[in-house]
């Protein structure tokens, strides 16, 4: 059994995105209740968000950026950029406390308290660019986070693994051209989801040449082409690599159920996908690894997906 | 759409005159694929495509010193001796879609674009035409495809674009194949959205049939 870390603050409900967007307060929220009600809350080391440091967020975001997001939330406005990036006004400071929540998570691992962690966060990050807010994203709170163990903790290679069905081309974007970072992503065939970037051809530029990986996956199929694409793209990736932190941007949105998307991983297609990072992190980085949330936007299935992989993080599996 | 707004503009040009040694260095240098060669008053004379210039060059083939002295045959040369004349020419109020259809008709990679005095206006490749449309089609801006197979009747592309349009969604624009299957067209609208699920709820409540593109290419592969 390992110590684990769950990431979870009421103050992530804040961020309101009105009466329809599918990125709502309630998906967290049904997550945390079900994790009191099968009881696993209690195996875990529940962990409250602080914001994060500005200087960080600026390792990956610009400035101007930030500032125009803050300016958009104190005006009351209801949109930032784009109709999708749904905001009010304390969207901003959840967006600190998100990312601020995962690099808690970080200083735990680093500190011993807990061994991994799930960071329950809201509003979610891989979209998010350097200036630019994208599909309900702000601040790319993975992308961050890489940026912080290496900054913080002097650690060289970072390995973050996006299985959120959308591509994360904002975190693609971020270390295109960084050799340390490792970027790689499994999600729906660019042709058809948004936002239509991260095909196989995308491998990096200049010296981070070969250090992002991508695997799209056509819509409709499912758990075999997710195991096969894994296992023949991101496992030898990752022993090239030898990382020494893992970072996942886990998305729960390529379920069949899922009508974000198009593809139709089952429950048991997202255990192999959870018992892989459990077995990468094992062999690569002391097990430590963190994951973050990012889509899932089916309330009935998203809570159950998060606590099987939770069970497998913390070595709980039924 | 018109190629007013898309053909390129700002272009060198030559006289008849130039030698076609130093045509080819100005072509290579300044990276242009179609010389136009005008006369002292902006009349279109004709037109040096890169593959009329490799065609007039000796081959590479050759011996160092045969290349050479055959470079210097051809050296007295000028642009008016290789440049095509015979050249399709078209007008800056033509429409985006003519000059595609046009292209795959007359297979030719660029159009030189003249106004009525006859005067070089600019020009429109195959490169400002795909420019053109990856711009009109808006798909280098992120979003979303969704693949709806229609009955070939009135009224169908009203409800599909009334439902976008009532989700508060930017269409980036629409495809429409009108053959599918039988009695069927297929219509992709692209979303500029992540946010899909209830503009997919209601298409399908309203009976429309999603393409699984699965299915699709599973169909095309032979049995
Ligand atoms: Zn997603």
């Amino acid at each position: 059994m390992n110590r684990t870390g769950l990431v979870y603050d009421e103050r992530f409900l804040l961020h309101d995105t009105g009466l329809y967007h599918p990125e709502c307060a309630d998906r967290i929220r049904v997550i945390y209740k079900h994790l009191v009600e099968t009881g696993i809350i209690e195996k875990l080391v529940v962990i409250g968000a602080e914001k994060a440091n500005q200087r960080w967020i600026e390792q990956v975001h610009n400035i101007h950026y930030i500032m125009k997001f803050e300016e958009s939330c104190m005006y009351g406005l209801t949109e930032f950029d784009h109709p999708d990036n749904a905001i009010c006004r304390d969207t901003y400071e959840t967006a600190f406390l998100a990312v601020g929540g995962v690099l808690k998570a970080v200083d735990r691992i680093m500190d011993g308290t807990i061994d991994n962690a799930f960071c329950a966060v809201r509003p979610p990050g891989h979209h998010a660019e350097l200036d630019k807010p994208m599909g309900f994203c702000y601040f790319n709170n993975v992308a961050i986070a890489a940026r912080y163990v290496q900054q913080e903790y002097g650690i060289e290679r970072v390995a973050v693994i996006d299985f959120d069905v959308h591509h994360g081309n904002g975190t693609q974007h971020t270390f295109d051209s960084d050799p340390s970072v490792l970027y790689y992503s499994i999600h729906e065939h660019p042709s058809f989801a948004y936002p239509g970037t991260g095909r196989e051809f995308e491998t990096g530029t200049g010296k981070g040449k070969g250090f992002t990986v991508n695997s799209p996956v056509l819509p409709g199929r499912g758990d075999n082409d997710y195991c096969k694409l894994l296992t023949q793209d991101l496992v030898p990736a990752m022993k090239k690599f030898n990382p020494e932190f893992i970072l996942i941007s886990a998305g729960f949105d390529a379920h069949e159920t899922d009508l974000m998307s198009g593809t139709m991983l089952t429950a048991d297609g997202y255990d192999f996908i959870s018992n892989l990072m459990m077995n990468l992190a094992n062999r690569f980085t002391d097990g430590k690894v963190v994951s973050v949330l990012e889509g899932g936007y089916n309330l009935e299935v998203l809570p159950v997906l998060v606590e099987n992989h939770i069970r497998t993080l913390a070595g709980l599996r039924r | 759409m018109f190629v007013k707004e898309r053909m390129a503009t700002g272009l060198v040009t030559v006289g008849p005159e130039m030698k076609i040694l130093e045509a080819r260095q100005l072509m290579i240098e300044k990276n242009i694929r179609h010389l136009p060669v005008v006369d002292d008053a902006g009349q279109l004379l004709g037109l040096v495509s890169d593959r009329d210039m490799r065609d007039a060059m000796p081959s590479r083939l050759l011996e160092p010193q045969d290349y050479k002295n055959s470079l210097e045959k051809i050296g007295n040369n000028t642009v008016s001796d290789i440049m095509t004349v015979d050249l399709l020419r078209i007008f800056p109020y033509y429409t985006i879609q003519d000059t595609l259809l046009l292209m795959q008709k007359k297979k030719v990679g660029a159009f030189p674009v003249v106004n009525d005095e006859g005067t070089l206006q600019g020009i429109m490749s195959t490169r400002d035409l795909l420019k053109a449309f990856v711009n009109v089609l808006n798909i280098d801006e992120p979003g979303s495809l969704l693949c709806i197979v229609v009955e070939n009747k009135p009224g169908q592309m009203k409800k599909i674009v009334d439902v976008i349009t009532e989700e508060n969604i930017s269409l980036g624009s629409v495809l429409v194949a009108r053959y599918w299957e039988k009695g069927k067209r297929a219509v992709f609208p692209y979303l500029l959205t992540n946010n899909v699920i209830t503009v997919k709820k209601r298409l399908q409540g309203l009976g429309f049939e999603m393409i699984d593109p699965m299915q699709w290419y599973i169909d095309q592969l032979p049995s």
